[in-house]
């Protein structure tokens, strides 16, 4: 018996996988009026703007394929990628410049931070090295970006003077809150509980506005996403941070309680309980198993076992969440469904269910594990209208 | 710059493909999944890292074909302890075990990062076959920064077509190679092979994998694209079929030489000249009611929807049409056809789809302009266009009468072109 075998995250006969850490980065930075190059030979560009950009086709924000090829790649020329990129940035003109790139660049050891040095040196134009590798999920690709912008443009020195009941909102994307009201009712949610959203980080806020992102008391994560930015935030100036999403009216009133309690201590918090979860890929059978991103989940999962016993079948609730690094493993994925008493994910996840196991399946689209394909059926989730009881009578 | 630029200030050298590239909402151009897929009852695995995945899983996804397809994502400790050949193998014979439905061929692709890390993938497959013999494992690849040597789409259909094992021929029956889309009425060569009693056999016809073997026994195999090029020339030289590449075009000498040679391989006769005589007027009546229906409204054409643009905007130009532009990546059409162009309409606009200043276009056409094709439609902004993509079937005076028929309509009936081209791989039903 092999001891400390580690799951399979590799192998995936039936189900699908979670948008990658280059589409993060584009994402994250879309609205801030820069200009994203993907350093990468062809593809991740098609696949962004198909499946992990919902603004794409309204909007006319920069982000570009390098197109790097193989003799370019061989002979480590990154001159190329230097011309290409300033006599773009010279038509274009963006307010700043991302740099971040998939395996190929990974492999040959591509100096992100030098490069990137040297094109600002020839245009004059701020760029951020972000150094991804292609091989990661959203998550590790948003909370890069949002670092190295924050380390670029924001002052920590900024958060002494951070005025009262002032929160920031940490991983926004439509990775994991589509392009529904989710993020306008997220940003009510707080305003409507007398607390000021100073910025939410990245969507509906311009560039100037997210500068001054230290300008509040507390950062909420309300993805993973976000994690990294808040992290580095706190190192930074100190400000304390509360992971949680309000999904649902307990929920809801839970993360608005320990927001103004980090608010008033300084302690971060995470607004969620203890699970039955017996390992990171491990479940007891017959609960109700959640699917998702890691806070949402977590979320969603604690929301369930805050409602009357009856309301939630006599069960509670697990969160199943996707390793930032390395996905999902299929196997325990599939255990873990067949052995659910009801699932709440992503449609695509339904390929695994068999019949009678689990009794239920609730689809819940996620757009960064299908992308388009079930856009119109996310429902606006964040805040207190979201009644997880009816969505739990549909099983 | 601008995002486009007058024939007259082009080389024929011009190549799209240089510098930074954007990626269009226009989503019909078929990938690697949607030709993988017709290969009847095969499963594709793909063997990349996460970002390479994503695309193509999800194409296979809003095909509703996620049981055609297993992945096997290479992962940092792949790259690190230098074990994807173990990966690769441990990972295929995983999908094999769990698979409902044992495959008869397998499709696997491996990536950019194989080729870089020198993986010996030819000796898993070794393995595989030794292990599994009632499956067919082919390698194929996915690995865009060898694009300019071997892209992709040419290298599969040569690589989907290598399952065939050479075995004797007939001149009774044919294949046609590397279409996306069935050729048949709207094809002179099809007519004229149906007529003749040849069988006509093509990947996007096979309902079983059995009736694909069978290809092997034709005598010829007959390309209309330049990405099947490379397919022809490995079954001429690996099958010893002969490879006849037809010329997708609108010059009606070459069309009947192109199907007499055709037929002369064949031996069989070929078109008659009244038969000639009679389709060259019917395309003229054709094209010229079509002239007269859009009455001076402009074109534009992209590489898209047909397989010689700059030809099609000649022939057009020559009939009396107002050709506006013409949406193009690299010129495939010959040096002649470019510079014959260049002469008859030196202010002609040539657009570069994947240019970064095009991203910033101001897209749309001041008053109706006609498109032929997803790209043009979607920069000119326009809902009167034609919607095919590959060429969709058409060869020679049948295909000519077949595009005006869908510009006559295009002319006059407007489409949701938002919603058409966005949806991935048009006209792709394998799923």
């Amino acid at each position: 018996m092999q001891l400390f075998m580690k799951p399979d995250y590799q192998t995936h006969v039936f189900t699908s996988t979670y948008t990658a850490d280059v589409s993060g980065v584009c994402s994250a930075l879309y609205e801030l009026g820069g200009m994203s190059v993907l350093h990468d030979p062809s593809g991740c560009n098609s696949t962004y703007s198909t499946h992990d950009e919902p603004r794409w086709f309204d909007t006319d924000s920069l982000m570009y394929v390098s197109g790097l090829d193989e003799i370019t790649a061989v002979m480590g020329d990154d001159t190329v990628l230097i011309r290409d990129v300033v006599q773009a940035a010279a038509d274009l003109e963006p307010r700043f410049i991302t740099l971040c790139g998939a395996s190929i660049p990974h492999i040959i050891a591509f100096d992100y931070r030098g490069v990137a040095h040297l094109i600002e040196e020839e245009c004059g134009i701020p760029v951020l090295p972000v150094p991804t590798d292609g091989l990661k999920s959203y998550v590790s690709g948003v909370g890069l970006a949002f670092r190295a912008w924050l380390e670029r443009f924001a002052n920590p020195a900024e958060y002494k003077d951070a005025p009262d009941r002032t929160i920031n909102l940490m991983g926004v994307t439509p990775l994991d809150f589509s392009i529904n009201d989710n993020v306008a009712v997220l940003r009510r949610t707080f305003e409507d509980a007398g607390f000021t959203v100073n910025c939410c980080m990245a969507m509906g806020d311009s560039f100037e506005t997210l500068t001054h992102a230290y300008r509040a008391g507390c950062n909420v994560v309300v993805s993973s996403a976000g994690r990294k930015a808040a992290k580095f935030m706190k190192r930074k100036s100190g400000m304390p941070f509360v992971e949680g999403l309000p999904v649902g009216p307990e929920q809801t009133e839970a993360v608005l309680q320990a927001v103004a309690e980090t608010l008033a201590d300084g302690k971060d918090r995470r607004v969620w309980g203890k699970f039955e979860n017996t390992g990171r890929f491990t479940v007891p059978e017959d609960r109700i198993l959640v699917i998702g991103e890691e806070i949402f989940a977590h979320s969603l999962a604690d929301a369930i076992n805050r409602l009357p016993e009856d309301s939630r079948f006599g069960r509670t609730a697990c969160p199943f969440w996707p390793d930032e690094d390395e996905g999902m493993p299929e196997a325990e994925l599939i255990t873990a469904v067949r052995g659910a008493h009801t699932v709440i994910a992503d449609p695509l996840y339904k390929i695994i269910a068999r019949s009678g196991a689990p009794k239920a399946f609730l689809p819940f689209p996620h757009e960064a594990y299908s992308g388009r394909i079930f856009r119109s059926e996310i429902p606006v989730f964040c805040g207190k209208a979201f009644r997880i009881d009816e969505l739990l009578q549909r099983s | 710059m601008k995002e486009f630029q007058k024939i007259k200030d082009i080389t024929y050298e011009y190549n799209a493909d240089i510098g930074l590239a954007y990626a269009s909402p226009v989503r019909g151009v078929w990938n690697i999944v949607h030709i993988g897929t017709l290969l009847p009852e095969s499963h594709q695995i793909f063997v990349c890292p996460t970002s390479c995945l994503r695309g193509v899983v999800l194409t296979t996804a809003e095909m509703g074909a996620m049981d055609k397809m297993s992945t096997i994502t290479v992962g940092e400790d792949n790259i690190l302890e230098g074990d994807m050949e173990e990966a690769l193998q441990i990972g295929t014979e995983r999908v094999i075990a769990e698979l409902p439905e044992r495959p008869r061929a397998m499709l696997i692709f491996t990536s950019c990062v194989h080729h870089f890390l020198a993986v010996n993938y030819q000796r898993v497959y070794k393995v595989l076959r030794e292990k599994y013999p009632d499956i067919d494992f082919i390698d194929c690849y996915m690995n865009p920064i060898m694009r300019r040597k071997t892209p992709a789409v040419p290298s599969l259909w040569r690589q989907m077509h290598r399952l065939l094992q050479k075995t004797e021929t007939t001149k009774k029956q044919v294949n046609l190679v590397g279409n996306c889309f069935p050729y048949g009425e709207n094809s002179d060569l099809n007519v004229l092979l149906e007529r003749q009693g040849v069988r006509v056999m093509d990947i996007n016809t096979c309902k079983t994998y059995d009736e694909f073997l069978q290809m092997a026994a034709s005598a010829a195999n007959f390309t209309f694209h330049v990405t099947a090029n490379t397919a022809g020339k490995d079954m001429q030289i690996r099958l010893g079929q002969e490879w006849i590449p037809m010329h997708a075009g609108y010059s009606y000498d070459r069309i009947d030489a192109d199907l007499q040679k055709a037929a002369d391989f064949l031996e069989i006769e070929a078109p008659a000249e009244d038969e000639i005589s009679r389709l060259r007027a019917e395309v003229e009546a054709s094209v010229e009611e079509t002239r007269a229906l859009l009455d001076g409204t402009p074109v534009s054409i992209d590489y898209t929807a047909v397989d010689c643009p700059l030809e099609l905007a000649s022939y057009l130009l020559d009939h009396g049409f107002q050709v506006e532009s013409v949406f193009i990546d690299v010129f495939t059409e010959s040096r002649e056809t470019f510079e014959e162009l260049q002469q008859k309409a030196p202010d002609l606009k040539i657009y570069q789809s994947l240019g970064w200043n095009i991203r910033r276009m101001e897209r749309g056409y001041d008053g109706k302009i006609i498109a032929i094709g997803q790209k043009s439609a979607y920069f000119k902004d326009t809902d009167y266009f034609v919607n095919v993509v590959e060429n969709e079937g058409m060869y020679g005076y049948r295909g000519i009468l077949h595009l005006m028929e869908l510009l006559r309509d295009a002319a006059v009936n407007a489409k949701p072109m938002r919603e058409l081209v966005q949806i991935k791989g048009w006209g792709c039903s394998c799923s």
